[in-house]
This record gives structure tokens, C-alpha cells and sequence, in this order.
């Protein structure tokens, strides 16, 4: 958890919201991933989607088989995921999730709707959510981002009626 | 990388076998709920006002906002005049004659406010409410969302998300086509087809999102691997363009919830889609696109060329 911090700082530093994670598997990182939605101009870009690329990378380099591994790996992230990536951690088979702070904006294990259990056959599998661990550091963070401006952002359009 | 064009022949459109059909949040479909209340007639009518400003002190009428305090009865009635008193199990022990009124009786009042004009028509049959029609709602209840003209245009560019899903089918994908739409200048900013048989997560419309993304100079992957996947910047846009804001996206079939919750992501404008999808987020299971809570809400269509889109379905199953 604590280099899933690290990651999260660099997003912040970097002007993309503060969240990292890592995919572990074996005790051996194997994925790493923070946001980088801005850099990309791609709004999917959020960390463990990141992190899911590098680990499809890994397994090719060592020519195994993604979803045997994916079954045995553990999502550290610093924030809930959101819906979109609750639905993507379902297509990957990851069973376990490991997450600082609730995302009340989007979560997608609970918070909003929850995705990790809901009856879908044909997006994935089910996985468990632990929560809470250094939930009160990962919030401040995203108080701290968007508290600043977003860059990227358009000016604010005047409603068309 | 502009996708090659494909020319239609007019004897391709059959406009007459699909009408676009919108998916409203259940709240705007369902029927409109209702509770029970206690009403009473205004015996003296000069105290009329005073009885309304009393009883806005003793019982405000917490979450019925909507409902008028004051109703006229019709012709025939012994008092011209009843007002809403309080909901049915507040307890109150004030004698309401002091105010002019008579003898209390049960009503039952609408719960919620009228969203659309069929909720406001039984709202208002049972007691008067103040009505902020969701005019979009309406139009698509009634069926008249849609200028004359804009069925062609629908079609044409859902038959352009078939011919990229017949180009990925080509490749042993899933047909499964998006294309990524700027209404304004009615240019075709992406094109994609299903890649899921190559990367879990690159279903026709994440492919589309990322294209958009590349359009703007971002992007994540090339896809330079298949001809039926490409993008075009748009030239017509005065402003930068922003993710897919202002955006319409047209696929084949319903997009999942990673699909759907990445297109709110990107802040698209509408999605139309053809088939329904088991595991759909914009309709079948979830309706994401106004769900409460979630910081951008869109419109969806869906049936939209339903049968060019069910024909894939088909094919692919085969």
C-alpha cells in the first residue's frame, strides 16, 4: 500500500488525480499503475487500467497465461475503483481488492452501485473488496487536487435552450 | 488514419422497420406514487389566506412540496374552497374551526412531483401540483423527440458502427461496431469494431474513446492493426475539444457497465445504441446514464437500426 501512495503522489504531482495501485502476485509486482487520464486525453486512464496493461505486458514477456495468473493476484489501490473500474477488474479475473478511502463520487464496490458483486455473468467474476487501510491520507490527497483547477477543463458552457 | 468510407445505396435504408425508443430513468417511466393526506373545506372563505399561512407554520408539508395548498371544488359542492391540512399520520390535536375550516377528510395526494405530462395528468386527477415537465421526457413519450430528417442521419452513421463490426467479424472478432459522432458539424471523429479477442477491456466503444483520444493528440493504443478502426480530428470545432463532450455515440449493441461508465467518464452527449445486451448498463441492468450521484448524465437511445444490429448478433452466435 505504502508504493501505491508513491504512485498516487506522482499523479498529484503530475496534475492527474491522486490515485495508484499495484497488482501483485506471488509477492512480486507484476502491475503498476496511476492516473494519467490528462496526460492520455483518454478519460479511462485511470490507474488500474494502467496497471492491467502492465501486467498483460509481464505476462507476455514470460509467455503466461493471463488469467491464470490474474486469478492468483491481489489489487492494492489507494481509492475504492470507480464503476467502470470495478467492471474492468471483474473482465480480468482479479479476486481480491485492497483499498484505502470510499470514492463517493463514482465507486463501484459499493459506493455508488456496487459492481464487485452484482449479478453480471457476463462481465467476469465477483472479487472482494477489503477496505479502510490509510483511508483518512488517501482522502486529503483528493481534497488537495481538487481543490486546484483542472487544467484540461473547457470553459464553462453557457446552457443551449 | 481516416477509415475507408463506405458508400450506401439508398435501397440500404429501411427506415420504416425501427423507431429510436428513449431509456428514461425509472423515475420518469413509472407511474406516479401516491399517499394519503388529510384535507379540509374552507367554511369562511375570508379566512382563506389566513388558514393557509397557519397551517404552512403547523405542518410545512416536508417532502410534498409540490402539491398545491388550495384546491378548488367543482360545481355542485357545498364550499368552493378545500385545503390541504397535514399528512394523514402527523399528530396534531388543533381545532382547524378556528381557522374556518370544517371537519377533516382523508385525501390521497401524489408523493412526488409529476416528471413527464401522463405523471402530471393523474397527479393533478387526485390533487393540484406544480409541474417542471422534463420536456425531453414528454417529446420521447410521445414519440416526437426527433426532427424529420434525423432517422436518415442515425442511420447512416449506425450503418457505418455495422460495416466497421463486419470488418472485426473479417478478423475472427466480435461484430460488434461504434463510431464516435460530432452532431455540430456531423463529422465522424472515430471509428472502431470489438477487440476483445485481443485485450480483455477493448470493446468497440473503449477503442472509440481512446481513437477520440487520439484525434485530440492523446491516446493510448495504435490499433494500426485493423482497418476498420481510425479516427479523424474534427475540424470544425471553434473550442478545444474536451474527452467526447458534445460527442454521439453510436453502436451496434448496448454497452456493459465498463463500457457505459467510461463513456460518462468522457462526458459523451447521447448514445444511441441497436440490440439490448444481457449485461447492459444503459437500459438492461443499470441505467448509468441517469443514475443519481454521478457527476454527468447523457441521453440513450436504444433500437436504433435494430435490425442491421440484431443480424450481427446473430451471426456472431453462430
Amino acid at each position: 500500500m505504502d508504493k501505491a501512495f508513491d504512485m498516487a503522489k506522482d499523479a498529484l504531482e503530475n496534475g492527474e488525480v491522486p490515485v495508484g495501485c499495484l497488482l501483485v502476485y506471488n509477492d512480486d509486482i507484476i502491475g503498476k499503475g496511476r492516473n494519467e487520464v490528462n496526460q492520455t486525453k483518454n478519460a479511462t486512464r485511470h490507474a488500474e487500467l494502467v496497471a492491467l496493461d502492465e501486467l498483460r505486458d509481464w505476462c507476455e514477456v514470460r509467455n503466461v497465461e493471463v488469467k491464470t495468473v490474474c486469478e492468483r493476484t491481489v489489487l492494492y489501490v489507494t481509492v475504492e475503483p470507480c464503476i467502470m473500474c470495478a467492471a474492468a477488474l471483474r473482465l480480468f479475473n482479479i479476486p481480491v481488492v485492497v483499498y484505502g478511502c470510499n470514492n463517493d463520487r463514482f465507486g463501484g464496490c459499493g459506493s455508488v452501485l456496487d459492481i464487485s458483486s452484482a449479478d453480471l455473468p457476463q462481465t467476469g467474476t465477483m472479487f472482494k473488496c477489503v477496505a479502510g487501510h490509510r483511508a483518512e491520507e488517501a482522502v486529503e490527497m483528493l481534497k488537495t487536487f481538487y481543490k486546484q483547477e483542472n487544467p484540461n477543463a473547457p470553459n464553462p458552457k453557457t446552457r443551449k435552450q | 488514419m481516416e477509415p475507408q468510407r463506405k458508400r450506401l445505396k439508398t435501397s440500404d435504408l429501411d427506415l420504416d422497420s425501427w423507431d429510436p425508443v428513449a431509456v428514461l430513468s425509472d423515475q420518469l417511466c413509472t407511474d406516479v406514487e401516491l399517499v394519503q393526506a388529510l384535507a379540509a373545506p374552507v367554511l369562511d372563505h375570508r379566512q382563506t389566506s389566513r388558514a393557509v399561512q397557519e397551517l404552512r407554520q403547523m405542518h410545512p408539508l416536508r417532502g410534498l412540496a409540490h402539491l398545491k395548498r388550495v384546491r378548488r371544488t367543482g360545481a355542485g359542492s357545498a364550499h368552493a374552497l378545500e385545503v390541504l391540512v397535514r399528512p394523514l399520520h402527523e399528530p396534531s390535536d388543533y381545532d382547524y374551526s378556528r381557522l374556518g375550516l370544517g371537519d377533516l377528510f382523508v385525501v390521497t395526494v401524489p408523493s412526488t412531483a409529476p416528471l413527464t405530462r401522463p405523471q402530471f395528468d393523474t397527479a393533478s386527477a387526485h390533487w393540484p401540483t406544480s409541474f417542471h415537465e422534463d420536456k425531453m421526457a414528454s417529446a420521447a413519450l410521445r414519440g416526437e423527440l426527433f426532427p424529420a430528417g434525423q432517422k436518415e442521419k442515425m442511420h447512416r452513421y449506425m450503418s457505418l458502427a455495422v460495416e466497421a463490426a463486419k470488418d472485426g467479424q473479417k478478423l475472427g472478432l466480435d461484430a460488434i461496431g461504434a463510431v464516435m459522432v460530432d452532431p455540430d458539424s456531423e463529422q465522424v471523429i472515430a471509428t472502431a469494431h470489438d477487440c476483445r479477442r485481443k485485450h480483455p477491456l477493448h470493446h468497440a466503444a473503449m477503442v472509440c474513446i481512446d481513437l477520440v483520444a487520439k484525434s485530440q493528440g492523446g491516446g493510448r493504443y495504435g490499433y494500426e492493426e485493423f482497418s476498420g478502426c481510425g479516427f479523424s480530428a474534427s475540424h470544425w470545432s471553434a473550442v478545444q475539444p474536451y474527452l467526447c463532450t458534445g460527442y454521439d455515440l453510436y453502436v451496434t449493441r448496448e454497452p456493459c457497465v465498463l463500457c457505459a461508465m467510461a463513456l460518462l467518464h468522457s462526458r459523451v452527449r447521447r448514445v444511441f445504441y441497436g440490440t439490448a445486451a444481457a449485461d447492459g448498463a444503459l437500459g438492461s441492468t443499470f441505467k448509468l446514464h441517469a443514475q443519481r450521484d454521478l457527476n454527468h448524465r447523457f441521453e440513450v437511445f436504444k433500437d436504433v437500426c435494430v435490425g442491421l444490429c440484431r443480424e450481427l448478433d446473430q451471426s456472431r452466435s453462430l
